[in-house]
């Protein structure tokens, strides 16, 4: 408080020239253009092989990003270069309101599904090196943006549950830490199955389930199969999952576009699990009559 | 957060670039199966001039032969119906579980096929028409 | 928690039905198109020719056969392609009359035209 005083003064004896405020206002300016200027130069200087990213933007929340929009990313290539290393340099570097979902970083979290040159590929499994120029990165289709490349999840979980996308034995062992052993040919049946990381790049490249909303989807169909064809489980269950699976809108519905199959990050043979399936719940409707 | 971004149909006919060998034998598959009912119903209905004497059904028949138009419509449902029948085959092997891993190449075969059919069948199509 | 789905309407028998009639249809279209474009050309068609075909028994039968498996292949993959593109409710009952009502139409009088050509 005591230093009003001075400050008064200074400012009548001076009353032309700009306030301190203002003079600081004005080399703060000078600075970020300076600072704006070096990072240009700095883009443009990148020594060696550069990619380009074009990256789908949009921000519900703040004005003037309301409009969907592409926007351009110059980053230095370095062998081995992922597309998510690729979107972590933009955004550490350049934008750092640019928003998307990773984790692991080794195909096996599940969260980077993007949608990369027209294909749902994971982030961290997809060399720049093996795409043409520019990149261009969009959330997955078929699913509501929340921000940038970040999608609405919420559809495809439910999906995912409404499977019972877990081990469910009619009977237990009495035992409770007694091991429930499946065999070598059964583990083998659902191996491939197993691999799911629920990325959600099958739901979001398959046409059918983006125009029939309670179509259970590649994923789901997948997980219905590891546990339908897992031994162990017995008859009720079995009978229960049938029912799941044979629904209307359940495996009937996929027209064997093989789109979910050509995407899936795990190379799970989706479409071969729908159609063994759908021969199976033939089979057993053939063996009530 | 409760805003977000409804893109709509994104794989939709302006992507139709991108589509894999599946999605187009889908959606090959699925056009001229609705050309093809929609022609059972036409050649049901022409048939049924038969229900008012021999006479009107050969004017008819013959009348509808003699345009180059409808021989060149014979030609596109001819190409229609083969390549129904050869993907069908596909799919039937899809249902059955055989050859998976080969169903882009044996819709590239039924496309070739099919054309081979279709070009070696137009002179008995449009004989006499032109 | 995500909705459990009904098995009330269970879709395998309409599955198995169209690859019936899909196997079925493969031969029988196929020997149709040779039959009335390379063994009779189409413009060589006359009402005498249809019906010593159809006078023909086994012909007859193949052909109302081959007419009842078509509609239903036909009319079930247009019901298919509907369901698909996630038609509900109301909407579903107005496409399975509109084309149960065409199906029927179609193989009624089908088959009065069949009757006609072999002269019953």
């Amino acid at each position: 408080m005591s230093t009003q005083t001075p400050d008064t003064d200074s400012e009548n004896e001076q009353p032309s020239s700009t306030s301190p405020q203002e003079r600081r206002m004005a080399e703060k300016q000078a600075r970020k253009e300076q600072r704006e200027a070096d990072e240009a130069a700095a883009a443009n200087e990148i020594q060696g092989e550069t990619v380009e990213l074009k990256v789908f933007r949009y921000d519900p929340e703040i004005e003037g990003k309301e409009e969907p929009r592409f926007d351009s990313f110059t980053v230095p290539f370095e062998k081995g270069m992922t597309v998510l290393d690729a979107l972590i340099y933009a955004r550490d570097e350049y934008d750092s309101s640019l928003t998307f979902r990773h984790s692991c970083r080794q195909a096996v979290c599940g969260s980077d599904a993007f949608f990369v040159n027209g294909s749902q590929r994971l982030g961290c499994q997809t060399q720049i090196a093996d795409l043409d120029g520019p990149v261009r990165v969009e959330p997955l289709p078929h699913q509501d943006v929340v921000k940038d490349l970040v999608v609405e999840m919420d559809h495809f979980y439910d999906q995912m549950e409404s499977v019972d996308p877990f081990f469910d034995p009619d009977e237990t062992p009495d035992d409770e830490l007694e091991e429930q052993r499946q065999d070598r040919e059964n583990r083998e049946k659902v191996k491939l199955s197993t691999r799911c990381i629920w990325c959600g790049a099958c739901m979001s490249s398959c046409n059918i389930a983006a125009g029939d909303n309670k179509y259970l989807g590649p994923a789901a169909i997948n997980k219905a199969y590891r546990f339908y064809m897992d031994e162990r489980e017995g008859e009720n269950k079995r009978q229960e999952r049938l029912e799941i699976i044979e629904a209307e809108h359940g495996v009937w519905r996929c027209q064997t576009q093989f789109s979910c199959t050509n995407v899936c990050p795990k190379d799970i043979p989706l479409t071969d699990h729908i159609q063994e399936l759908k021969r199976e719940a033939v089979k057993q409707n053939l063996k009530f009559w | 957060m409760s805003q977000s971004y409804d893109r709509g149909l994104i794989e939709d006919f302006g992507r139709w670039r991108e589509f894999t060998a599946g999605m187009w034998a889908w959606v090959f598959h699925k056009f001229t199966g609705w050309v093809l009912i929609g022609y059972l119903f036409t050649h049901i209905a022409v048939l049924s001039t038969s229900m008012q004497g021999a006479k009107t059904f050969n004017s008819t028949i013959q009348g509808l032969e003699s345009l180059a138009l409808v021989r060149l419509l014979e030609v596109g449902l001819l190409a229609v119906a083969v390549f129904h029948i050869l993907n069908g085959i596909r799919l039937l092997f899809v249902d059955l579980g055989v050859g998976l891993e080969s169903q882009d190449k044996s819709f590239y075969a039924s496309l070739v096929l099919t054309g081979i059919i279709v070009v070696a069948s137009v002179p008995t199509f449009v004989s006499g028409a032109f | 928690m995500a909705q459990r789905y009904s098995s009330f309407s269970s879709g395998s028998t309409a599955w198995l039905l169209q690859r019936i009639t899909a196997a079925f249809l493969v031969i029988v279209l196929a020997f149709h198109f040779f039959q009335l474009h390379f063994v009779t050309h189409a413009y060589e068609i006359e009402f005498a020719g249809s019906q010593a075909r159809m006078e023909n028994v086994g012909y007859f039968v193949t052909m109302v056969l081959f007419l009842v498996t078509a509609t239903f292949h036909g009319v079930n993959g247009v019901y298919n392609a509907l369901v698909n593109q996630g038609i509900d409710g109301i909407q579903k009952r107005v496409v399975q009359i509109v084309l149960g009502a065409a199906a029927l139409l179609l193989v009624v009088q089908g088959i009065r035209v069949a009757n006609t050509l072999a002269g019953f």
